[in-house]
């Protein structure tokens, strides 16, 4: 047994453990955080399967991006565990059948003739560049799955927005475009006022000075 | 290939040992005399009365997606930006075709206001 | 290679002593292990000093800019305060609140080291002087930048204080906007060198013109932008409302003191100078010499190490960093959030057009 084949058999233990602790932990925030040891292993076994492009973005996005989102929304919504556990039996039968048909799924994927032909991975030589490899198909062969992805993502925007925007009114915003704007004329006028008076013309000064300030 | 991330392996795990000596150090270092009051979390001067845990504006939510949408939108330009060289003008097009895409979606966040912060 | 040397420098040394014989089967074997761990620790070892004496040197630089002299009671010139300040938190108790979640409380401040550490694996010092010569260098960079985030989120959860939790959010929600845009700029870097590898971004950069050739020129916008987010992104000022004493106390880490504080810190200047290495490394050429190729100048020049020139470009940043903040006032959280996402991200999105457009005509350059 190579070193390799140790790490895989770590990862892939790591892998199993989380998975099952994320089930079956009571603080969801732990189920969370069980979640993304789960992923930064199975990003380990990418790894080992010389995917570095795709080790690296489930890292990249999942863990950095992804699970900071379920971090937030675990971490500051009170989630009453045990009314989530009520429905536990009721919808049981419900889950065991998609989880049959997941599994199912992967045989049937994983036992086709294509993949298990290819079982006997390839080794790379060291400049071996994986991330290139996916480029130059992705926006060239695969172009219009790539394009339907944009969409997707658009499509996840504009829902984001429609589900979670509330406009409050009772706040105050300022506008940085309009303070940019603001041209010296129209804040400050410059009054010329004599420095030095004479004794008798001083009441008639300050009645003119005092009309200026009041406009 | 994978004997380069070898010594990144390494360096994880020993960049976490060096997270968790200095900690271990300090509790074995550092005196142990807790009593009530200095345990109790911080509060201008006075009693803390409720978890601290409070749910908040829903706009932190609405930040955290948007940045995974952009994260994936980063993920994708990611191989494109070393091949660009390679795949010509063709690649060139078809990413300027996925970015309006996704600009239509920013200016959208723009004018509805998602991205101000009152 | 280096690593037979070490290794036959060992052995002779072992044999000096007479104990060769007796330790080669147990150092032949995983020699190419220890050598990597001893490498490991010749990038860690000076990065937690370098951490030490940067606190210095911003007290220093603060003082001076504020007229005043900064530390200098603790040895000559101040320069043993950094060890007494690092003795002090070791000898402090390590104060664990009362209901608060007591692992995760522990585990932040580790969560926040670790990723700020294992992002050097992948730093060039000099051409070759590389732990790790991966060709997706710069992904995993992010990645790891990207890993930041929980500790902050964790420390502000576990702690159950209100101020933590609401540094914490503040902290999160920025850090993620401004890694945005950080993730922007460096596709334009990749756009220019055609390579993750971080070795091959700094070649790519070397030509006859010494620092005309570096992608500071066609990309100096999105230099700005980086760092500017580097900034933000290691919470520093004038974006550190997260820790903003006058009004949330210390943020995230109210509740932390000794060591838990101290790797809390480190971890922050460790991100302060991998920002600054990364800005040398992808646009300021790296280890080059910026006269390389001039007339005379660039002769002058030739016997200085690749290493000196990037630390020395390492240092401008750094010094940027403590100029920062000895110049500006805090920025309130909404100006914060605006210049991320409506100013950073509409400009490097169009920078990577204009760069992508650009390498489709004769006159890309670099």
């Amino acid at each position: 047994m190579n070193f390799e084949t140790v790490l895989f058999y770590l990862f892939a233990a790591v892998t199993v453990f989380a998975a099952l602790r994320v089930i079956t932990a009571r603080n969801p925030l732990h189920a969370v955080l069980f979640l993304v040891l789960a992923f930064v292993s199975s990003a380990g076994i990418w790894m080992l399967l010389e995917a570095e492009f795709l080790a690296i973005a489930l890292v990249l996005v999942y863990v950095g991006a992804v699970m900071v989102l379920f971090l937030f929304v675990v971490m500051m919504l009170d989630i009453n565990i045990e009314q989530l556990r009520k429905g536990f039996w009721q919808w049981l039968p419900l889950g065991g059948l998609l989880a049959a048909l997941i599994g199912v799924q992967m045989v049937w994927v994983l036992g086709a003739d294509e993949i298990s032909a290819g079982t006997t991975a390839v080794k790379h030589a060291a400049d071996y560049s994986n991330t290139k490899e996916l480029g130059r198909l992705i926006y060239t062969d695969y172009v219009y799955p790539f394009e339907i992805a944009a969409v997707l993502l658009l499509v996840a925007m504009v829902a984001a927005i429609a589900l979670t925007l509330r406009k409050r009114r009772d706040t105050k915003r300022q506008d940085v475009n309009k303070q940019v704007k603001v041209r010296r004329e129209d804040r400050v006028r410059i009054v010329s006022v004599p420095s030095a008076r004479q004794v008798e013309s001083v009441q008639e000064a300050a009645a003119s000075n005092h009309g200026h300030t009041a406009d | 290939m994978l004997e380069n991330y070898f010594p990144v392996l390494l360096f994880i795990g020993i960049a976490l040992v060096m997270g968790v000596v200095p900690l271990v150090l300090g509790m074995l270092v550092g005196p142990h005399r807790p009593d009530e009051k200095k345990l109790s979390p911080y509060e201008c001067g006075f009693e803390a009365f409720e978890d601290a845990r409070m749910k908040f504006d829903v706009r932190f939510y609405l930040v955290a997606i948007l940045f995974i949408l952009f994260d994936l939108e980063i993920a994708f330009l990611f191989p494109w930006a070393i091949v660009l060289k390679e795949i010509g003008t063709f690649g060139f097009v078809s990413m300027m075709i996925f970015l309006a895409i996704l600009v239509v979606g920013f200016v959208y966040e723009w004018m509805k206001g998602a991205l101000e912060w009152e | 290679m280096m690593e037979a040397q070490a290794l036959q420098l060992v052995e002779s040394l072992l044999s000096f002593l007479g104990l060769w014989e007796l330790l080669r089967g147990f150092i032949e074997p995983a020699w190419h292990v220890v050598w990597t761990v001893l490498k490991i620790f010749a990038i860690i070892l000076p990065i937690m000093g370098g951490v030490a004496y940067y606190t210095l040197a911003e007290r220093k630089v603060l003082g001076f800019m504020q007229v005043r002299p900064g530390p200098n009671r603790v040895g000559y010139w101040g320069l043993l305060q950094p060890v007494a300040d690092g003795l002090k938190l070791l000898c402090k108790e390590i104060i664990i609140p009362t209901n608060s979640n007591k692992f995760l409380f522990l585990a932040a401040p580790v969560l926040a080291l670790t990723p700020a550490l294992a992002a050097w694996a992948v730093i060039p010092f000099d051409d070759g002087m590389i732990l790790a010569d991966v060709n997706a260098g710069l992904l995993y960079l992010l990645a790891m930048t990207s890993l930041g985030v929980y500790g902050i989120i964790i420390a502000g959860w576990a702690s159950n204080s209100k101020y933590a939790f609401l540094g914490a959010l503040r902290s999160a929600a920025q850090i993620v906007s401004y890694e945005l845009a950080m993730g922007f700029a460096l596709v334009c870097v990749l756009l220019a060198a055609q390579s993750m590898n971080m070795g091959d971004i700094v070649r790519g950069q070397q030509s006859e013109y010494g620092l005309f050739g570096w992608y500071w020129i066609p990309l100096f916008p999105m230099l700005v932008v980086y760092f500017i987010a580097g900034v933000a992104e290691t919470n520093r000022a004038p974006f550190d409302m997260a820790e903003g004493e006058s009004e949330i106390v210390a943020g995230f880490h109210v509740e932390y003191s000794g060591m838990g504080f101290a790797l809390f810190f480190l971890a922050e200047y460790a991100n302060m100078i991998l920002i600054a290495a990364l800005s040398s490394v992808m646009f300021l050429g790296g280890w080059l010499n910026p006269f390389q190729g001039w007339p005379v100048l660039g002769e002058l020049t030739a016997w200085v190490p690749g290493l000196v020139w990037m630390l020395g470009k390492m240092s401008i940043f750094l010094f940027l960093f403590l100029w920062l903040r000895a110049t500006f006032p805090r920025y309130r959280y909404d100006q914060l959030m605006r210049l991320g996402w409506k100013v950073f991200i509409p400009l490097t999105l169009v920078w990577v057009v204009v760069v992508a457009t650009w390498m489709q005509t004769p006159w890309w350059l670099w």
